[in-house]
C-alpha cells in the first residue's frame, strides 16, 4: 500500500448533535449566553420542539417476559414467582413488641425521642411491655402467636373400645401401636400394629369406627383378652413463643419442653400380638397446610444447618504435620564432615585426562551439521545494526555551522531528527 | 465593544460578559456575527487580535476549528472520551489565553498547537510514565470498541497501525496526512525544523505501509 499517493478517509466520524451538544455544553462552562450570538450554530439549528400528540398504537407484547421472577435471598438463585403461593406467604407485620429478658420496668422507652417516631402519642405510650413470662403464662389476644399453637402438638382423643373399656389415646398423624397383652397361658397370636392418621377435624364417630374394627381384629383371635388397664393419655401443650424468638430459639425450645411421643401401652402380656395392615388404608392422610407459619420472621442465619467439619482439613493437618517433622529431622542432623568434600575431591582428581595430543573438541555439533551451518547463516539476511543518531545541540554550534545545515536541509541533502524538547510544556506566547 | 482579557473566569467575570453580551442592539450583534461568519481566516485573526476574544469572535472559532480540532484530538488520543475532554481544555485555554496570541502564526496553527498540548497533558494524566518515544500499541485495542467510527475498514486499520509509531512520527503524520497542514505550519506548531518533520513523516509513512501490509 502506497500511503503517499493513496488517501485513506478517516476512521471517525462523529455526528453534528455531538458537536452541537459539545458547542453549548463549552458555552455553558464559560458562561456565554448562546441565545445573543445568533451567528453560532447553536443558535442557527433551529430546535425542533417535542410536541405531545397522543398515539395509539397497539402495544406489542411478543418477546416481553411474561412471567417474573425473584431472586432468592438465601441461595441468590432466581426462580418463578408462583402467585397462589406467594399470596400465602403474606403475612401481616403483627405490632413491635419489646422481648427483654430484664424487668420491663427497668427499660427506659422514655429515652426515645420524640423526633424520631413523628407520631402523635409519644412512643413509650405506643410501646406495650411484654415480658417472656408474660407471653408464656397467659396468652393476650393481641398476641396471636401466643394463642396459636407453633408446634404441631399431639393432640388425644380417648376413644373407648367396646365391650373391653379399653381406652386408646388415638393420635393423629402419628401412628398407634397396640400392644395386646395376653395371659401367659393362652395361645401367643400375631401382634397387631394399627397405623391411624386422621384428620383433626373429623368426627369421632369415624375414629371410633376404626378403632372398632381394630379391636374386633383383635377380639377375633380365639385366646384373647384383654383387662381393664389405666391408658396414659398425653396433656396438650401449647407452647406459647414470642415472635423474637428465632428458630433456633424455637427448636431448643421445643426439643428441651416437649416430651416424645410414647405409644400407649395395654398392660397385658407381650405372648400375643396381633398385626394388621389393611387398617391405614381406610385412613386419609392429613393434608400439607400451606399456612405461613406464625414465626415467618425469624432469623435467616438460623435456619441455616451447621455443617460438620470437613474431612479433608484432617488430611491437610496430617500433611502439615509430615512436613514439619521432616523440617524438623533435617535440622537436628549433624553437618557434613569436611572430610568427605577431600575424598570426594580427591576422587575427581583421579579422573584420567583426556591426552594433550588429541585436539579438545570444543563444538558440539556433529560434523554434518557443521558443513551446513555456513550455508544457514550466508543465507539468512544480515543482521543490521540499528540506525545511531548523533544529538546535534544546535544552541552550541557556530553560526556558520547552522547555517550550513539549515542549507543542506533546505536543499534535502541532509535530515535532521526532531528536537527532544518538543513536548515539554509549549510556550503560547512563542507563535 | 470593549477588548478586555479574561484569565480566570469567576461568577463576577461571568456576570460582566453577560451584561456586555446584553448591552448592545441585536441588530449590530448580528450583522457582527454575520460578518465574522463572512471573513477569511486572516480576517478572523486581526480581529482577534484587534478587538480581543468576545463571545461572537470565540463562538465563530468554535464552530470553524471545533471539529478538526477534534478529529485530531482523536487521532492522538483514540478515545471519543479522551477527545471530547481535551477539545473542551483546549478552547477553555484559547477563551482565557486570547490575549497571547501575537499573530506571528495563523489562528488555526495556534489552536492546533493548544490541542497538542492538551492532548500530551491527558495522556501525561493518565499515564505519568509514558514514554513520547515508543509506541503505545495497548491503544489499538479501544479502537474498535469506542464511539463514532465511520466503519471504512481501511482506515481503521490505520488507526491501528499509527498506534504502532512513536508519538512524534504518530503527530506529524496526523497533522500532515489528515489535517493537511504545511511543513512551515507543522514546523512553527512543533517548534521543528522543515527537514526534522519531513524525515520523521518519511518514517512514518514507511512503517505504517509496512503494519498495513501485515495487517491486510
Amino acid at each position: 500500500m502506497d500511503l503517499e499517493n493513496e488517501k485513506i478517509g478517516p476512521a471517525y466520524k462523529a455526528p453534528d448533535s455531538y458537536f452541537k451538544e459539545s458547542e453549548s455544553r463549552l458555552m455553558q462552562r464559560l458562561g456565554i449566553d448562546m441565545s445573543q450570538l445568533s451567528g453560532s450554530t447553536v443558535s442557527e439549528a433551529k430546535v425542533a420542539v417535542p410536541v405531545a400528540q397522543p398515539v395509539s398504537v397497539p402495544l406489542d407484547t411478543t418477546g416481553v417476559q411474561k412471567r417474573a421472577r425473584k431472586q432468592d435471598p438465601i441461595t441468590s438463585k432466581s426462580v418463578g414467582i408462583n402467585k397462589d403461593l406467594d399470596e400465602l406467604g403474606n403475612v401481616e407485620i403483627a405490632p413491635l413488641t419489646f422481648t427483654t429478658n430484664e424487668n420491663p420496668e427497668w427499660v427506659n422507652f422514655g429515652a426515645i425521642p420524640e423526633v424520631e417516631s413523628a407520631l402523635e402519642t409519644p412512643l413509650d405510650q405506643q410501646i406495650k411491655k411484654v415480658s417472656y413470662g408474660d407471653l408464656l403464662n397467659q396468652p393476650s389476644a393481641e398476641n396471636p402467636v401466643a394463642e396459636t399453637p407453633l408446634v404441631a402438638s399431639p393432640i388425644a382423643e380417648n376413644v373407648v373400645v367396646n365391650g373391653h373399656g379399653v381406652e386408646i389415646p388415638v393420635v393423629d398423624t402419628t401412628p398407634i401401636t397396640v400392644e395386646v397383652l395376653t395371659n401367659g397361658t393362652e395361645t401367643p397370636v400375631a401382634p397387631v400394629e394399627i397405623t391411624a392418621s386422621i384428620e383433626i377435624e373429623s368426627t369421632i364417630e369415624s375414629t371410633t369406627e376404626l378403632v372398632e374394627t381394630a379391636s374386633e381384629l383383635v377380639t377375633s383371635q380365639p385366646v384373647v383378652e384383654l383387662t381393664d388397664v389405666p391408658v396414659v393419655t398425653e396433656p396438650v401443650v401449647i407452647h406459647a413463643v414470642p415472635e423474637s424468638v428465632g428458630l433456633d430459639e424455637l427448636e431448643s425450645y421445643i426439643t428441651v419442653n416437649q416430651p416424645a411421643p410414647t405409644p400407649a401401652k395395654l398392660d397385658v402380656a407381650p405372648a400375643a400380638v396381633a398385626q394388621e395392615s389393611a387398617a391405614p388404608k381406610m385412613v386419609e392422610e392429613k393434608p400439607i397446610s400451606l399456612e405461613a407459619p406464625a414465626t415467618a420472621f425469624a432469623p435467616i442465619a438460623g435456619r441455616q444447618k451447621e455443617t460438620a467439619t470437613p474431612g479433608w482439613l484432617g488430611v491437610a493437618a496430617a500433611l502439615a504435620a509430615i512436613v514439619a517433622a521432616y523440617f524438623i529431622w533435617t535440622a537436628i542432623q549433624p553437618p557434613k564432615l569436611d572430610q568427605e568434600e577431600v575424598v570426594l575431591q580427591q576422587d575427581e582428581a583421579t579422573v584420567p585426562e583426556t591426552p594433550l595430543d588429541e585436539p579438545a573438541q570444543t563444538d558440539t555439533i556433529p560434523d554434518g551439521l557443521q558443513l551446513v551451518e555456513p550455508l544457514i547463516m550466508e543465507a539468512m539476511p544480515k543482521y543490521k545494526e540499528p540506525n545511531v543518531y548523533t544529538i546535534i545541540d544546535a544552541a552550541e554550534m557556530p553560526e556558520k555551522t547552522k547555517r550550513a545545515l539549515q542549507d543542506l536541509e533546505d536543499h534535502g541533502l541532509a535530515t535532521f531528527d526532531m528536537e527532544d524538547e518538543l513536548f515539554e510544556e509549549l510556550d503560547l506566547e512563542s507563535l | 465593544m470593549s477588548c478586555h482579557r479574561i484569565v480566570s473566569i469567576s461568577h463576577f467575570d461571568i456576570a460582566i460578559i453577560k451584561r456586555m453580551s446584553t448591552e448592545p442592539n441585536q441588530t449590530s450583534l448580528h450583522t457582527h456575527s454575520q460578518r465574522l461568519m463572512n471573513c477569511s481566516e486572516e480576517e478572523l485573526s486581526q480581529e482577534l487580535l484587534r478587538e480581543g476574544v468576545g463571545p461572537e469572535i470565540f463562538a465563530e472559532i468554535v464552530r470553524r476549528y471545533q471539529r478538526s480540532i477534534y478529529y485530531h484530538c482523536r487521532n492522538l488520543l483514540v478515545s471519543h472520551d479522551d477527545a471530547d475532554d481535551a477539545v473542551q481544555n483546549a478552547f477553555i485555554k484559547i477563551w482565557q489565553n486570547a490575549s497571547q496570541f501575537k499573530g506571528e502564526s495563523l489562528l488555526r496553527t495556534w489552536i492546533y498547537r493548544i490541542a497538542t498540548n492538551e492532548s500530551i497533558n491527558l495522556i501525561r494524566k493518565r499515564k505519568p510514565t509514558i514514554d513520547f518515544d515508543e509506541a503505545q500499541p495497548e491503544m489499538a485495542e479501544m479502537i474498535t470498541e469506542d464511539l463514532y467510527l465511520s466503519g471504512d475498514e481501511i482506515a481503521l486499520k490505520l488507526q491501528k497501525a499509527m498506534c504502532f509509531l512513536p508519538f512524534k512520527q504518530k503527530l506529524v503524520f496526523t497533522l500532515r496526512y489528515f489535517e493537511d497542514l504545511p511543513y512551515a505550519d507543522i514546523a512553527l506548531l512543533t517548534s521543528t525544523s522543515e527537514g526534522a518533520l519531513k524525515a520523521s513523516y518519511h518514517h512514518a509513512v514507511k512503517k505504517l505501509e509496512i503494519y498495513l501490509n501485515v495487517l491486510r
